[in-house]
């Protein structure tokens, strides 16, 4: 390698890694303020639909893994608007409810979420807990989970595609809806 | 005193009297070729540049997307070393698969054979850095998950879509390199090392799902994406076009026929092939083409042969023509002494720069022995010097291996080239070996004194060859003024 060469080449390496380490830097600050954003507005969304702060709730379950889905036998209180950690049986599972699915533990961080069905249908998931563990997984399930939340109501099952760069986010988003439908018999 | 140097037919075919040497010019940025020299080594630093800013691209990938905010405690430092490996390694093998792509820039810039040097030398740092993605990422996400690597990879094989793709992709790597190594490739015909190496794209292609599915780097909708599948098409594009369509294309513009097949010595021929717009395939003597045979039998194989004479665009009412000149060095080349006049021959090249394209002064010498005095031959033919201006030097045990040897000498007397036979048993002499004993002691400066002036192209046996070199180096020539041709791998 001729010197000239040599240097130009580290040189160039250098301003390319540079840029990088910069424009890195920059997304990772934009990122803190949409984290903070996207967590108030999860908070918002569930506390509307719930009694109580269903966040710290289900985060207390996903160590129980198995956590709210089939364990609320008999329940039978839940309305439409129930709270998230009591699901709910036979009967009204027609009716309508909402039910948590399984907390699911991926090596990006916890995915859980919640589905409501009205009449037989699914009108809404929410997402109770989404890969958080990285900088990235953030960005990620923040732009999969509408993804997901839209096939799945107009799929109207846990069957469909993952979505492409957030595989763990799908499969265990999926995996935890899926959970969620069986204990409401779906 | 040097025509005692010469053993028989001890020729020496000074310049034609009333025409003395030209000085040697002292300042090598002027003269006709100086520009081109300078434009070649331009290009040469771009591609270093390029090659490396690749490199740092990759990892930037990684850094532009926040990677260093992730890396807070162990288990994320060995996962985004594992991810960064990953990225480095697969920025290499685009690299190698694009040097050996045949692109028209980095051949016309290094030539073929030192972009396949090259390629040959990132194979083992490539599949390094890919073995310890793979184990650091299985590390990684084990520790997270309070795995053992182990039982990581099987889950990630198992569970995760796309990973066994991965998996798969690693293996095919190994085997290429495996197989790649001299020690190993020696062992099998060239053909079995061709078709594993061929392996490599489907390796390459395999590797690809899991990079978009599982990688969150390349989740849809970040501009890494992009950059990651522009690099996947641009290589894969290269190398259909340059290795696939334009071989194709250049076979039917050509039409290349043989002609007749012509016995030198025993295990010596040459092969003559008529065609079609011969004269774009010239005027760049020394070059070679990848050839083959449309024979029964023959077709599956391809050899590189250099040109032994300028296409003949007949002037006369011959047809034009194209010659090289082949040793038959195993079963494959043997078999093309019993060519049939007729045969079709599909081309791809020309290749290199064992050219008038290397030119970087008004001087050159020639040294050559076995069969590779057949590109000098064709080099002598056509690149510019004044009378005085070039010398030439065949080596060859008996004068009997001193193919084309009158056509060179025809040429050295027409042209006012300086010509030295060096013909004999090799000198005992370790210093150089390349000369036959009846050299005694001279050394490469006694047959061209103004030898740093001047392009040195040498060809032959690799032996020889780097003994050549090395004295070339030693007697002051700078390794932009030395131009090789290996014929073998
Ligand atoms: C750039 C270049 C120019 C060449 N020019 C000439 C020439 O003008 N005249 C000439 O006689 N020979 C030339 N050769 C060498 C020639 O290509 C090989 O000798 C020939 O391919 C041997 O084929 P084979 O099947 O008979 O040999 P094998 O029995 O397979 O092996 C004989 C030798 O040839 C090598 N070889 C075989 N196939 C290839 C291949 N596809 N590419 C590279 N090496 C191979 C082997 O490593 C071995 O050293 C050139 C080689 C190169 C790389």
């Amino acid at each position: 390698m001729r010197l000239r060469a040599g240097i130009s080449a580290a040189l160039a390496s250098a301003a390319i890694l540079l840029v990088g380490w910069q424009a890195g830097a920059q997304v990772t600050e934009s990122n803190a303020s949409a984290v903070t954003t996207s967590a108030a507005g999860n908070t918002a969304g569930t506390a509307g639909g719930t009694a109580s702060g269903t966040g710290s709730t289900a985060k207390g379950t996903t160590g129980s893994s198995a956590s709210g889905s089939s364990s609320g036998t008999g329940a039978g209180s839940s309305s439409s608007t129930g709270s998230s950690s009591s699901s709910t049986l036979g009967a009204s599972a027609k009716a309508g409810g909402t039910y948590a699915g399984t907390a699911v533990e991926t090596r990006f961080g916890t995915v859980q979420v919640q589905v409501t069905i009205k009449a037989g249908v699914i009108t809404d998931v929410t997402a109770l807990h989404l890969t958080d563990q990285e900088q990235r997984s953030v960005q990620i399930s923040a732009r999969a989970a509408p993804l997901l939340r839209s096939e799945v109501l107009s799929a109207q099952s846990a069957n469909v595609q993952t979505i492409g760069g957030a595989t763990f986010t799908s499969e265990a988003y999926l995996t935890s809806l899926q959970a969620a439908l069986d204990a409401a018999h779906f | 005193m040097k025509s005692q140097l010469l053993a028989s037919p001890g020729q020496r075919v000074g310049t034609s009297p009333g025409q003395p040497p030209v000085p040697a010019r002292r300042n090598p940025t002027r003269g006709r070729f100086a520009a081109q020299h300078r434009r070649r080594m331009f290009r040469t630093d771009m591609l270093t540049v390029a090659l490396w800013a690749s490199l740092a691209a990759a990892l930037a990938l990684w850094l532009a997307d926040g990677g260093m905010s992730s890396v807070g405690n162990l288990t994320q430092a060995v996962t985004a070393v594992g991810i960064l490996a990953g990225l480095a390694g697969m920025d290499l093998v685009f690299l190698m698969l694009l040097l050996a792509a045949r692109l028209p820039f980095v051949d016309g810039a290094v030539g073929h054979d030192r972009a396949l040097e090259f390629h040959r030398k990132l194979g083992k740092p490539a599949l390094y850095l890919l073995l310890a993605h793979g184990l650091l990422l299985a590390t990684g996400y084990g520790m997270a998950e309070g795995l053992n690597p182990v039982s990581e990879a099987v889950a990630l094989w198992t569970l995760v879509p796309d990973m066994w793709l991965a998996f798969v992709s690693m293996a095919l790597f190994i085997a290429v390199v495996v197989t790649s190594l001299v020690a190993v490739r020696h062992r099998f015909p060239y053909e079995f090392w061709y078709f594993v190496h061929l392996l490599t794209y489907l390796a390459v292609a395999v590797a690809l799902p899991h990079q978009f599915s599982v990688g969150g780097l390349f989740a849809e909708g970040t501009w890494q994406r992009w950059y990651w599948l522009l690099l996947y098409i641009g290589t894969g594009s290269a190398l259909a076009w340059f290795r696939i369509a334009r071989p194709v294309i250049a076979t039917y513009r050509h039409q290349l026929t043989v002609r007749r097949v012509v016995p030198l010595v025993p295990g010596v021929f040459s092969i003559e092939m008529s065609g079609l717009r011969l004269n774009e395939l010239s005027g760049n003597g020394g070059r070679f083409f990848v050839w083959r045979f449309l024979a029964p039998g023959m077709w599956w194989q391809a050899h590189p042969f250099s040109l032994s004479a300028e296409p003949q665009v007949g002037k006369s009412s011959r047809q034009p023509t194209l010659r090289i000149t082949v040793r038959n060095l195993g079963a494959g080349s043997a078999r093309l002494a019993s060519l049939k006049p007729g045969t079709k021959v599909a081309i791809e090249g020309p290749y290199g720069v064992f050219s008038t394209a290397a030119r970087s002064r008004e001087h050159v010498v020639m040294i050559g022995a076995g069969i590779g005095i057949t590109p000098l031959r064709a080099l002598l033919e056509s690149t510019p010097f004044a009378p005085g201006q070039a010398t030439v030097l065949l080596r060859c045990s008996s004068t009997e291996e001193l193919f084309l040897g009158d056509e060179i000498l025809e040429l050295c007397r027409k042209r006012g080239a300086t010509l030295f036979h060096l013909t004999g048993p090799r000198s005992a002499n370790t210093q150089s070996a390349w000369l036959p004993a009846s050299a005694g002691t001279s050394r490469l400066r006694d047959f061209v004194p103004d030898i740093t002036d001047a392009d040195v192209y040498i060809c032959g046996p690799s032996a020889w060859a780097r003994l050549v070199l090395a004295e070339a180096k030693a007697s002051g020539v700078r390794e932009e003024q030395l131009h090789y041709e290996r014929f073998d791998w």
